[in-house]
Order: structure tokens, then sequence, then C-alpha cells
């Protein structure tokens, strides 16, 4: 098929679902009108680890508009993936409760005041238990179990490189340190949510999800209700951010949905924020014990990690998030360093605290918090430039395979972070830094050269390395696409409609997709890990062709020429070279559902196909290098980002913009995570902090303007497209640790656990101050 | 996240609401930008709301030229008390402090009164009211009574507030002879202070209030030229932790800074 050059993609075009989205007239799941709708309240645990002794909800029961007050007996699901974790998280507490926040009992009434002042009414007598929190402590006490009998080390690997110990001996330098991450959320903008209806006449259940994954989410309420697959309907309306926490489904799914077919009435249940902040998914609680080998050039020989993940009381469903952390970051340790020796060693621990699941990056994070912590350290023992040390061992050969096995397809690793230190003018402020030093300013560079593995065959979705659309060019000559993706925010009604439109010769407005139902939806993955661009688009291009062909089969007949000679451009069917022999796609497509009396015996009424598409490669990474420039003020703590640039490669760009935007989106995050956000715990297990005064995100004051280039190394799927959803927040913490490192090298301060307060930094410059020199 | 149950009442007039304030658990609604979040907690739990925002006569900014005195009323937003002409003509401490007040949403419907019967420890102006020597006027049925700032307060958000009493003015003498200075250290634009302080210098006399330092704004002389050195020895008692006295020290250190000479 002749292709003209792509008019829409790579173009900026504006976000078809902006005008809804700006203007207040999306409809989110807490928007649709559901009359007779029933609400739910939890009544949470307020205990990290306690046995329940007796459940009394009369004195709720008689409450106004109280309909039904349900503990497990009523709805007794087990969330458990057998085969993969020991155990899975009842939809209610059975009879003990493992962390705070766990779902005790559901209150159902005409609404949520109502069901909320009767949930406080049901009295619940706990007999609290010592509970088991900090990670470290867990990991060196294999006698604590949450779970007993079953081994509370839930995963335990091992893996060295062939040669590990005799290169690590060898090396004429050594370091230790141990890093850090504190647990954070997503906290997406609309919280979770779920809405189920239950018709009677055609015997389906209707659920509305606040979702990434409508496919997955149907198969598991299926599963878990016992129901046919094809009863069950999954739609999913606007979803105000996922960020991977949309990707598990979570006992309040399973309870709405239950309820609504036990109950016979609607039912609804819109987390509020303290309830988002104690049960979505957490993450990134996470320790690494590293050992680093290098030389006195500053090259790295060989690396050991002890990896731990604190998964909290349960496996998140389907997976956990520990153990998503730890096994990518595992693989990815290296990062794009050429680093020969690795050694990992992996513990997953379960505790009493919130479940462990996923968080935009996921082990992305945390593995460039350790790969470039570990560069810095091994620079600054070698007395050279952290950028010289870069170079060192950049990767510049492809495919190259790392030590973890893994094998990356080329990218533009050293050109990436060359581009980056120019654009920040890097000795500028190299000069400007020691100038500040002799003044008393401390202010530090920070260079972060991340690898993004992104469109894995398994990955949050499971493990459905395709994705699927279905097209349809109507009587009309317009186009409705329908994908098996998930979007939560990030623009793929746009950009799936600018591939489909070059592909058909049509404009972007010619199209509308459609996703989020599986109704209409083919069946698919979903979005997570960075999927959707690669295999979505190339499931919507693989569609598009086909489609094209069947459009040019039909022309070729009407216009009496050869298939090969017709072209489509420009909203019209063409024979190559004749312009003026030409269709309207409207006329070829009214003729092929309204006229097949002109189609003639061997051709196909209607113009609608379905394809799947499954990339090449198990994976494929982006790549690109992230400059931070910050001043700390060492009298307050407080750090200020002065700029901040990115050089970013993901392969084929369909729309800069909205890549622009995912990349300023993440740096925002990587601020929250670098200085902000932190999940606090007490010693006995209660989260201290319950609502966004005390869990800090980063505010449009806090974020710096983010500098972008772009550099393009097509991956090898259809389009060549990357994905590149994470790896702004896979970059970003690094980059601001780094830079805060730098800054304070004069008075030798470093830091190793994120995120770093004002009250680190006040007590680590006193420290130094007051420490005999 | 929703309030228990409760009554609502809008009162048209200043007597009206006096007289509900009798009723039992009963609350003032100003801006609710404290008291509805705590109701959505379900930690403060009134069975009656009496909403002041309807009353008259309660939103002034007026300046006496005689007695150079400037009179705030207690439904004056922080948004109008940082940008009003009166305030930063004549107190432009107040109006620089009470932009740091939350953000734009919160300063529009948050009050002066408010802020000052809530009593954060952390807020910012309480502490200005102490530092400028600000009176309240506290109404209820029985009658009026003036309060000095400095006996308001009484600790970690309590004041000589009686459940039946409305704020409803304060003043504040104006001492043209006095330079100000103002200084805020917080996590991020709009947070509560990790501390603040204001700094008043009248010839070699500086005087030192905090807030987000103790449990209520607090305020220390000191003479000129031995700021430093003293200010480690006050801070010795005031602030537990050695990151908190240090937010004190400099916070106050660059107050007195802008303050000038
Ligand atoms: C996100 C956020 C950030 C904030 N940041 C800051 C900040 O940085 N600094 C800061 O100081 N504040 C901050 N606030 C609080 C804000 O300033 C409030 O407006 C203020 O504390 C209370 O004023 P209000 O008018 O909203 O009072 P309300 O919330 O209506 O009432 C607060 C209390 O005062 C009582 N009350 C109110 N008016 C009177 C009166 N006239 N007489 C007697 N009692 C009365 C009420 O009964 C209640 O107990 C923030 C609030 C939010 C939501």
């Amino acid at each position: 098929m002749e292709h003209s050059r792509p008019q829409w993609t790579g173009a900026r075009v504006a976000r078809v679902e902006d005008a809804r989205l700006l203007s207040g007239r999306a409809r989110y799941l807490d928007d649709l009108p559901l009359p007779g709708c029933l609400e739910v309240a939890f009544v949470r645990s307020p205990h990290a680890h306690a046995r329940i002794r007796r459940i009394d909800p009369r004195l709720a029961l008689a409450m106004p508009g109280v309909v039904a007050i349900w503990t497990f007996s009523d709805c007794p699901v087990r969330l458990l993936q057998s085969g993969v974790y020991p155990v899975g998280q009842p939809a209610l507490a059975d009879g003990e409760v493992r962390y705070v926040g766990e779902p005790v009992v559901a209150v159902f009434a005409a609404d949520r005041y109502l069901a909320e002042d009767a949930a406080e009414a049901v009295e619940v007598d706990y007999e609290p238990l010592p509970a088991y929190v900090d990670l470290a402590a867990i990991v060196e006490h294999p006698d604590w179990a949450v779970h007993p009998p079953v081994d509370n080390r839930y995963v335990h690997r091992e893996y060295a490189t062939e040669g590990f110990d005799q290169a690590f001996a060898q090396a004429p330098h050594h370091l230790r340190v141990r890093f850090r991450t504190r647990r954070q959320t997503a906290v997406t903008l609309e919280p979770r949510g779920a809405a189920a209806v239950f018709d009677p006449a055609s015997e389906r259940l209707t659920f509305y999800a606040s979702t990434q994954s409508p496919h997955r989410m149907r198969g598991d309420l299926a599963k878990f209700l016992g129901l046919p697959d094809h009863r069950v309907r999954v739609v999913v309306p606007e979803v105000g951010g996922g960020f991977g926490m949309k990707a598990n489904t979570y006992p309040e799914d399973i309870l709405v949905a239950w309820a609504a077919l036990k109950l016979g009435r609607p039912v609804r249940w819109v987390s509020d924020r303290m309830e988002s902040l104690l049960a979505d998914a957490h993450a990134r609680d996470d320790i690494h014990d590293v050992e680093v080998a290098f030389d006195g050039e500053g090259r790295i020989w060989a690396v050991a990690d002890h990896l731990m993940a604190d998964g909290g009381a349960y496996p998140g469903y389907p997976f956990s998030g520990a153990v998503g952390e730890t096994g990518l970051a595992a693989q990815v340790l290296t990062g794009p360093y050429q680093i020969p020796h690795l050694k990992t060693t992996i513990d997953c621990v379960f505790s009493h605290k919130t479940p462990l699941g996923a968080y935009r990056g996921v082990w992305g994070p945390i593995a460039s918090f350790v790969q470039e912590g570990i560069v810095d350290r091994v620079a600054r023992a070698v007395g050279k430039d952290p950028a010289e040390v870069r170079r060192l061992q950049l990767i510049d050969q492809f495919p190259y395979r790392n030590p973890a096995g893994l094998v990356y397809d080329p990218g533009s690793y050293r050109d990436s972070m060359e581009l980056a230190l120019k654009a920040i003018d890097y000795d500028r402020w190299r000069d400007e830094q020691r100038r500040g030093w002799r003044e008393g300013r401390y202010l530090g560079i920070g260079i972060s050269v991340f690898v993004e593995p992104s469109a894995m065959a398994a990955s949050e979705s499971g493990s459905i390395p395709y994705e699927a659309a279905t097209l349809r060019m109507e009587p009309s000559g317009k186009v409705t696409a329908s994908l098996g993706l998930g979007p939560t925010g990030q623009g793929h009604e746009t950009t799936m409609a600018q591939l489909i439109a070059d592909a058909l010769g049509i404009a972007v407005e010619d199209v509308v997709v459609l996703h989020g139902d599986t109704d209409s939806a083919p069946l698919g993955g979903g979005t997570g890990g960075s999927r959707s661009a690669t295999i979505g688009g190339g499931a919507a291009l693989t569609a598009a062709e086909r489609l094209g062909e069947k459009v040019r089969r039909v022309a070729a007949h009407l216009l009496e020429a050869d298939f090969e000679d017709v072209v489509l451009a420009q909203g019209q069917a063409y024979v190559r070279g004749v312009p003026s022999r030409a269709l309207p796609l409207a006329e070829v497509a009214r003729i092929a559902y309204t006229d097949v009396a002109r189609l003639g015996p061997e051709l196909e009424p209607g113009l609608e196909v379905t394809a799947r598409y499954r990339p090449p490669l198990p994976m494929t990474f982006s790549n690109g290098t992230h400059v931070a420039v910050v001043e700390v003020d060492i009298e307050t703590g407080l750090v200020k980002v002065l700029r901040y640039a990115v050089v970013n490669d993901c392969g084929t760009l369909i729309n800069p913009q909205i890549v622009e935007g995912q990349i300023v989106g993440g740096v925002a995050q990587g601020v929250g995570s670098a200085f902000l956000e932190e999940l606090a715990y007490s010693e006995d297990g209660q989260l201290t902090t319950t609502t966004l005064l005390d869990y800090r995100l980063p505010e449009a004051t806090d974020v710096p303007p983010v500098e972008i280039q772009h550099l393009t190394t097509p991956s090898a799927s259809l389009g060549g497209m990357k994905g590149m959803g994470e790896g702004s927040l896979i970059a970003a913490p690094a980059a601001l640790v780094g830079a805060v490192n730098d800054a304070l090298a004069p008075l030798e301060v470093w830091f190793s656990e994120i995120p770093i307060t004002p009250e680190a930094i006040v007590r680590a410059v006193r420290r130094r101050a007051e420490a005999p020199r | 996240m929703k309030p228990a149950p409760f009554v609502y009442h809008r009162p048209r007039t200043v007597e009206e609401a006096v007289a509900l304030l009798g009723l039992p658990a009963c609350k003032v609604l100003a801006g609710g930008q404290s008291l509805v979040p705590l109701m959505n907690f379900r930690l403060s739990r009134p069975r009656h709301l009496v909403d002041i925002n309807w009353l008259p006569g309660l939103d002034g900014v007026e300046w006496d030229p005689d007695q150079g005195r400037l009179r705030l009323g207690a439904l004056v937003r922080h948004q109008v008390l940082a940008t009003h002409p009166l305030v930063r003509r004549h107190l432009p401490v107040l109006a620089e402090a009470a932009g740091h007040i939350g953000h734009w949403a919160i300063r529009s419907r948050g009050t002066l009164g408010g802020s000052l019967a809530h009593a954060d420890p952390a807020a910012e102006l309480p502490a200005a009211m102490v530092a400028l020597g600000a009176r309240f006027c506290l109404r209820s049925q029985s009658g009026e009574r003036w309060v000095d700032a400095g006996e308001f307060f009484q600790g970690l958000f309590t004041t000589v507030l009686a459940e039946d009493e409305l704020l409803t003015a304060v003043e504040v003498s104006v001492d043209q002879s006095a330079r100000w200075g103002f200084y805020e250290i917080a996590r991020r634009v709009g947070d509560f202070a990790l501390a603040g302080a204001y700094a008043r210098r009248r010839g070699g006399v500086i005087d030192l209030t905090w807030f987000g330092v103790g449990p209520k704004p607090f305020t220390v002389e000191l003479q000129a030229g031995e700021a430093e050195a003293a200010l480690e020895q006050v801070l010795q008692t005031a602030a537990e932790d050695v990151a908190a006295r240090q937010w004190a020290k400099v916070a106050a250190m660059r107050a007195l800074q802008r303050a000038g000479r």
C-alpha cells in the first residue's frame, strides 16, 4: 500500500479529550445517574493487627436509610491468586485484621451520609495483637509471621553472574550503601470507585469501574462471582488518573458487585481521600543493601544488591507490588551502564501494613535511584566528575545484554546525556557551583541517565502480550475504533486516532476512539507498563491497514481498477496517477453497506475488522537523561530546583505534545518522591499521614519548568513507538537526589533515603558542623 | 468523609447570631476552611452551626486617622487582608503575612476572625496580632468585651473565647516609628509554617514574635546587637528538637534582616 507522508502522526494534535475534561463535562463513575442506588460506607480497621472478637451491627441496622450490613460471611470471597501467592485478601476481614484501613464491615444505605452515620454505630470488639511494621526488622526476624504458618518471606530469589565472586574480590576498591525508599501512593485526582447494576431481564451484571484493565476486571468478577464472562459487562467511564494503582482488583470491587447481585439494587462506592491514602495500593517500601566493586578510573566491575520489599499484609490482586518492584529492579539495576557482574538477592515479606501494588515506574524509580547513587558515589570516591564517570561506561553497542540477561534494543544513551548536559550548560553550572561554595551557596547538579523497559509481554495487565482493536468504517465513511486499552488520562482517543487517520488517509476528526466497554471492545490487556502506544498503537495500525485493504478492494471493484493501484488519501480512494478516477470514502462505504448489489459476488458486505498486535520483542527500551540543578538552603533544609532539562527517546513520537505532558507529569511526581511524599507509619502500625495535609504532594510552585528535547531511535514494533509513560518518574528522583548530594559535597553529606526532608538536611548539616574535624 | 448530622442556622443580625450561640454544641461557621474539614473527619461534631457569613458590617477595613488605628471586621477574608490598600499602607507586614496563608481559594474564603478563633499555633495571623499588640472585640448576649491578643491565645487551639461569644472585630494601633520584618519557613508555598517570625525594631529594641514554634505565639524582647546569641538561649526552651530550633532561629534572623536597620 502506498503511504503518503504521515499527516497526523508526529504532529502536535490538540487532545480531543481536553474540551470535555477542561470544561468539567467529563463523566466519572461518581457522576453516573443510577436510580435507586445504594451507597456503601466501610468500617475499616483502626488496628494494624487484631483479632475480631465480635461484630454487633444491631444499633446501626436500626438507623434511617440502612438497608444491609455485611461481614465476611455475607461475601465470602478471597482475592487469592492460587499457585502464585500463598494467601489472598478476604473481601471483608475474616476474624482478624492485618492493616489499618482494612475493610471489616460494609454498610449499605440510601446515601453516603446515612451509610457513614451507621458505620460509626457498628460495634466491633477488637483484641489488639503485636504488629510487624519495620521492613528491616521483619527481614531480620524470620519467626515473625503475618499469616502463620505461611513463610513470611513469601518471595526469595537469588541470582549471580558467572564469575561474580572473583570479579568482586579482585576489584581494587569497594563501597557499601543502604538505599531506602519510603512508602508512597499514586493519589489519583479521581479516587477509586465501583458501581454495579444487575439487570434481571437480561441476567447481566453491568459493572462500572475506575480501572486500567477493563477485560481483566471482567475476568476477575466472573471468577469471583461465579458468573460466565458474557453475563458481565465492565464499563469504564472517564478515569481521572491510574498510575498503576488502578491496575488492581480490590476487595471493594468484589463487594460492590456481589451486593448488587444479592441486594437486587444498584450499589456504588466511591473512595474518599482518607480511604485512598489508607487503602489504595501503596508502593516503594524498599531497602537495597548494595556493595560495589570498582577501579581507580571509576569503572564499575560488579554490583551486589540485597533487595527487600515490604509487601504489606496481603499480595495485591493479581500481583504484589513488592514482587514487581524488586523483581524488575534486580533486572535493570545496572541501568544504562556496562557493568559486567551482578549479584542480587530478593526478599519480599508480609507486614501489618497496606498491600503494595503498582505506582508509575514500579521498580524503575527505585532502581534508578540506586544505580545513579552508585555511580555518583564511585565518581566521588575516585575524584572524578560524575559526567566523566558515566561516559566511561555508558552502553553504545546494541542489542546489549545486561548482566541480568535483559536484552536492550537500540537507544541513544550517550547522545541523550551529552545533549542534556549541553542543554543545561553543564560546565557553566560547575563554575557557578564552585563560586557559590566559596560564598556559602550550595548549588548542585544531578544527572540521571535512565532505561525504561516498556511494552512488556507480561506486565500489570497480566500475560496478554498483545492489544486489540476493532475498526469499523461506518456507512458515512467515518471510522469508529474500539480498543481494549484502559486510558486514565493519557490521550489515547487522540493518539490512536492519529495513527488510524494516517493509515486510512482521513482526518483525525473522522475517527472516534472508544475504549473501556467490554461489550464493544475486543479483549485486550488494558493500560499499564507503558504498553499502550507500542502495543495498542500496533493494534490500531494493524487494524487500520486491514480495514484500508477492505476499503481498497471495494473501491478497486467500483473504479474498475487493479487493487494494487488504489490509494487512500484525503478521504478518497483514487487510482494511482489518475487523481480524477476517485471515489469519496463516504460513497465506497455507503455502497459496501447499503448498495451491496454493486459489490458483486466475491466481495463481503460491510467494512469492519478486528486485529490483534503482538510486538516482535518481549520489550522495548526507551531511554533518556534528566539533569537537575538545585540550590540547597542549608539553614532551612529547603531545596529549590533552578533548572531541569530532559532529553527523551521513545522512538517514533505519535504526538510530541502528549509525550511532553507525560514527561512534565513524571517530573512533578519525581519532585514528590524526592522531597515530599511519605506514607509514614508509627511503630504500632498506625498510618499517620491520612490527609493531604500530611501526605504532601508537589504543588505547581514546586515543579520547575522542564526543558525537553527529543531523540528518536525507533523500536522494531509496528510504527516504531516505544513506551514512555514511566521514564520521567523513573529518572526524576535520581536526578534530584543526585543534585542535592552534589550540592552538599563540601560538607560530605550523602543522602541515600528518599524523601529527603528539610529535617534530614538540617540534621545532617548540623551533624557535620558538630563533628570533630 | 461526611459530617455528622447538624442543624444549619443563617442569622441576619449580630444579635440574632449571639442569641443562637446559646444552643447546645453550637459552632460558628465563618470561612469554613478549618471547621469544615474537621467536621468531615468527624473530629468536630457540632449539633448547631451558625453561619455568620450573612451578617452585615463584619467585613469592614477602616482607618481611624485620629487614633492612628486600623479596625478590621471578623469576616475580612485573608485575600482582602493581603491586598487591601489600607492594610498595605498602614500595616504592610500584615498584608505580607496574609499572603502566605494557603492558596488563593482558601484565602478567598478564610476569615480573620476564623483564624484567630481557631488559634492554630502555626498560623500567621494569631502571631501577627500578638506582634502588633491588637485588641479583639468579643460579643455575647450579655454585651461586649475587649481582650488583648497576648491574653486571647491560651495554648494549642485554645483561646479565652467563651462558647457563646462571637469575635466581631480587631483593632490595631499603628506605631509609625516601628520597622517590621516577616519571614516564614514552610515546606511548600501555602503550607502552615515550620517556623515563622515577625521582627519589630524600635530604636535599639527588637521584639520577635514566633509562630509554629510553641503551642501559641510568643514574643521576646532583645537588645539590638546581642540578638543572635540571645536567640540560641531563648529557643533552647521554646523548641525541643534541633531542626525546630534551627528553623525558629533562622526565621527570626531573616525577619530581623528584613526589618532593616
Ligand atoms: C489547604 C488549606 C491550607 C491552609 N493553610 C493555612 C496557612 O498556611 N495558614 C493559616 O493560618 N491557615 C491556613 N489554613 C486555614 C485557613 O486560614 C482558615 O481560613 C482559618 O484557619 C479559619 O478561618 P475560617 O474563616 O475558615 O474559619 P472556620 O473554619 O469557619 O472556623 C474555624 C473556627 O473558628 C470559629 N470561628 C470562626 N469565626 C468565628 C468568630 N467570628 N467568632 C468566634 N468563633 C469563630 C469556628 O467556630 C471554628 O471553630 C488553611 C486551610 C486549608 C484548607
